[in-house]
């Protein structure tokens, strides 16, 4: 439920992470390729620097002047680096001459190879590169042309400033990069804090949207952003729509808390009223007619209340359906009475079945409501007509109509008469013991079984309210029977 | 004393007026709609306006506003069904004196009315005295040194409305105004008996506080000056 439970992360520490770690590869690839490269320059010259300085070995190795005209390695004229290894052997094995001062382990490593060409070893920690090769040295040229001597010759060297070197020569580069990746990652956080400023901003914001505070206008940054507007637009829009039925409930809860609270008002005044002094028999009589009164209009009230309340809930089932001018009938038969109290004639033209697609409970309700409504506003010798019939021709639509002649409807108080606990004439239609809910009611029956409701009235002329409802074949109503 | 209730729901008002009529001893108009109602206080009869807020016509806030306006001071208590405390404070602020939530004690909606009433006309405490003369609102008695005297509705009205007022010249019309509801014939000579009435009851008590007639102008209350 709450934010903590839910583990977060920065989408912008995200990306600079992303972003940093990227660019520490790519510097880390080329660091290592600039070495591999000048590691591999550095190497061929080592080649040829240890081929030269094996040449120059080559050019020590001179007669023995001994009676088998060996030849043997000259030391004293040579000009070699001090940790510098090497070694000549004969064809046979036998050492000819070696470094001065290197050690029997480093010489026996040398001579292991048994290959000519570029090789590498390790003694201790030291790592060596060397090179062998097979030559020949002539001595005694004077003497029948000379006798050859083939020697072979095994020089190393360290390896350890080729190493040293080749990182010195890519420090640089090295650093560099390094610098640049500190330099791009506080540019990127700056950077991205700007650019995503428009986010926070929008998170800031909604999070001031409560339901006493409604207020949400993305700022401009927001607007710009072509990621954020579609998000700040659509929140908007709903934050609009969801306040819009937050304050439709709200006042409904409040008129609805006003019309209890004066029921309550009025039932409560009445009992104090009469047991505020002794009072006769006769008056005690009086004034429980008048709570049962009272207790009647407030039972009303409440069951209306509820009656709105289920059928703003509960949605229409999707088999139920009604012969609607049968319907009619039997309401017109129940009403008959009130009609003939109010001298009013009740007209019914509802002979063809036709059924619709609303429950029969509702329908009842919609049509009790609408006629009670006509004869109520309908003066004595009125007139007040039902009419069932296929909409103007059209196939599918069922029409309900109810015409009063009656006082009318001011035409500035009819855009209100389906909103609850509407009133045109307050006083009256208590009197009459309406709360407001009459027409409410209607509206909601209809428009949850797919139809509309429509008034017209002038003052004076009469009132008629026009019901269409989409019809049913009659063996689907047959069937649901 | 003479109280306007302006309530759409029949019912509550004529539960109001019934009891205002019966407790206090007010004469009680009634009005089903805030047009009517703002009519009616434009005669400035009336000692208090009880309004409902939610009326067809004309609101009661509006009602408000307007008597404020014409610099109106009659106490004014609003009965209310809402109480939310920002709607209190615009009523209390356009000049309502006083507001009852509905469903309200009936018990208690009398002794704000009589409260604002006597605060109205400048007196601190429900018992009012002139000379030995003293009046109790709340009980509806009257006593002269501790004795009861015993008037009739009508008489403790009269002198009701004289005391609040005492060494002041109240025409005979007023009077007519503020002890009548619109149901009551108007004849001035009716309010020259119950005086009459009222000054022989304190006369048989030895009371030397009485009423003075000033012929063509009213009435007044005096009390002797060596006891005030």
């Amino acid at each position: 439920m709450s934010a903590a439970a839910i583990k977060t992360h920065s989408l912008s520490r995200q990306l600079i992470g992303g972003v940093l770690l990227a660019e520490l590869l790519c510097a880390a690839l080329f660091s290592a390729v600039a070495i591999g490269h000048e590691m591999h320059g550095r190497r061929r010259a080592f080649d040829v620097m240890l081929r030269g300085r094996a040449d120059s070995l080559m050019g020590a190795v001179q007669d023995a002047e001994d009676p088998e005209d060996n030849v043997t390695v000259d030391p004293t004229e040579l000009v070699l680096p001090a940790q510098d290894v090497y070694e000549v052997l004969s064809p046979s094995g036998r050492v000819l001459g070696h470094s001065p001062g290197s050690s029997a382990e480093l010489l026996a490593e040398l001579s292991a190879s048994r290959a000519d060409g570029s090789f590498n070893f390790r003694v201790g920690r030291e790592y060596y590169r060397a090179v062998r090769f097979e030559g020949v040295r002539v001595i005694d040229r004077e003497e029948n042309g000379g006798y050859r001597r083939p020697v072979t010759v095994l020089y190393a060297a360290p390896t350890r400033d080729l190493w040293h070197g080749a990182v010195e020569a890519v420090q640089f580069y090295v650093l560099a990069s390094v610098l640049l990746l500190a330099a791009t990652g506080i540019a990127l956080v700056w950077f991205l804090r700007r650019r995503l400023s428009p986010l926070q901003e929008l998170a800031a914001i909604a999070g001031r949207v409560s339901t006493r505070s409604w207020e949400f206008v993305p700022p401009a940054a927001v607007l710009r952003t072509t990621e954020l507007a579609p998000i700040a637009l659509s929140m908007e829009e709903l934050l609009k729509g969801l306040q819009l039925a937050f304050e439709r409930q709200r006042r409904l809860t409040g008129d609805a808390a006003h019309e209890l609270k004066t029921s309550i008002a009025v039932l409560k005044s009445s009992l104090q009223l009469l047991s505020m002094a002794p009072r006769t028999a006769e008056q005690y009589e009086a004034g429980l007619e008048g709570l049962l009164l009272d207790s009647e209009r407030m039972e009303e009230l409440v069951s209306r209340m509820l009656t709105l309340a289920r059928l703003k809930e509960a949605p229409v089932e999707e088999r139920e359906s009604c012969d609607l001018p049968s319907v009619v009938r039997e309401i017109a038969e129940r009403l008959r009475p009130l009609a003939e109290l109010k001298q009013v004639t009740l007209e019914i033209s509802a002979t063809e079945a036709r059924a619709v697609a609303m429950p029969a409970g509702d329908a009842e309700l919609l049509c009790s409501n609408l006629i009670v409504n006509a004869l109520q506003h309908s003066s004595p010798n009125g007139r007040v007509s039902v009419v069932v019939q296929e909409r103007g021709g059209i196939e599918g639509v069922v029409e309900l109509r109810v015409t009063d002649r009656g006082d009318g409807i001011p035409a500035s108080a009819l855009p209100h008469v389906f909103e609850r606990f509407f009133r045109a004439d307050r006083s009256r239609s208590r009197a009459s013991g309406g709360a407001g809910l009459g027409l409410s009611i209607c509206k909601a029956i209809v428009e949850r079984s797919g139809g509309t409701i429509h008034i017209e009235s002038a003052v004076g002329t009469g009132t008629e309210v026009t019901v269409t409802l989409p019809a049913r074949p009659t063996s689907a109503y047959a069937v649901s029977e | 004393m003479r109280v306007l209730v302006v309530e759409d729901e029949v019912r509550l008002a004529n539960n109001i007026a019934e009891a205002l009529r019966e407790r206090c001893g007010f004469a009680v108009d009634c009005a089903e709609d805030g047009t009517d109602g703002a009519a009616l206080t434009e005669f400035k009869h009336y000692d208090l306006l009880l309004l409902d807020l939610m009326l067809p016509g004309l609101d009661g806030l509006s009602i408000v506003r307007q008597v404020r306006r014409r610099k109106d001071m009659t106490p004014i208590l609003i009965l209310t069904a809402r109480d939310q405390p920002a709607q209190v404070v615009e009523l209390l602020n356009a000049g309502a004196d006083d507001y009852l939530t509905k469903p309200f004690d009936l018990g208690e909606l009398l002794a704000r009315a009589k409260a604002l009433i006597r605060r109205g006309k400048g007196a601190s405490q429900p018992e009012l005295t002139v000379g030995r003369i003293s009046l109790n609102t709340v009980e509806q008695t009257v006593r002269c040194a501790g004795e009861l005297i015993d008037l009739s509705p009508t008489e403790y009205r009269l002198l009701e409305y004289l005391i609040f007022r005492p060494r002041a010249i109240v025409s005979a019309r007023e009077l007519l105004e503020h002890l009548y509801d619109y149901n009551w014939q108007h004849h001035s000579n009716v309010i020259e008996a119950h005086i009459s009435n009222l000054r022989k009851k304190l006369r048989a008590v030895g009371e030397e506080t009485t009423i003075a007639t000033l012929r063509g102008r009213g009435y007044r209350l005096e009390a002797p000056e060596q006891q005030r």
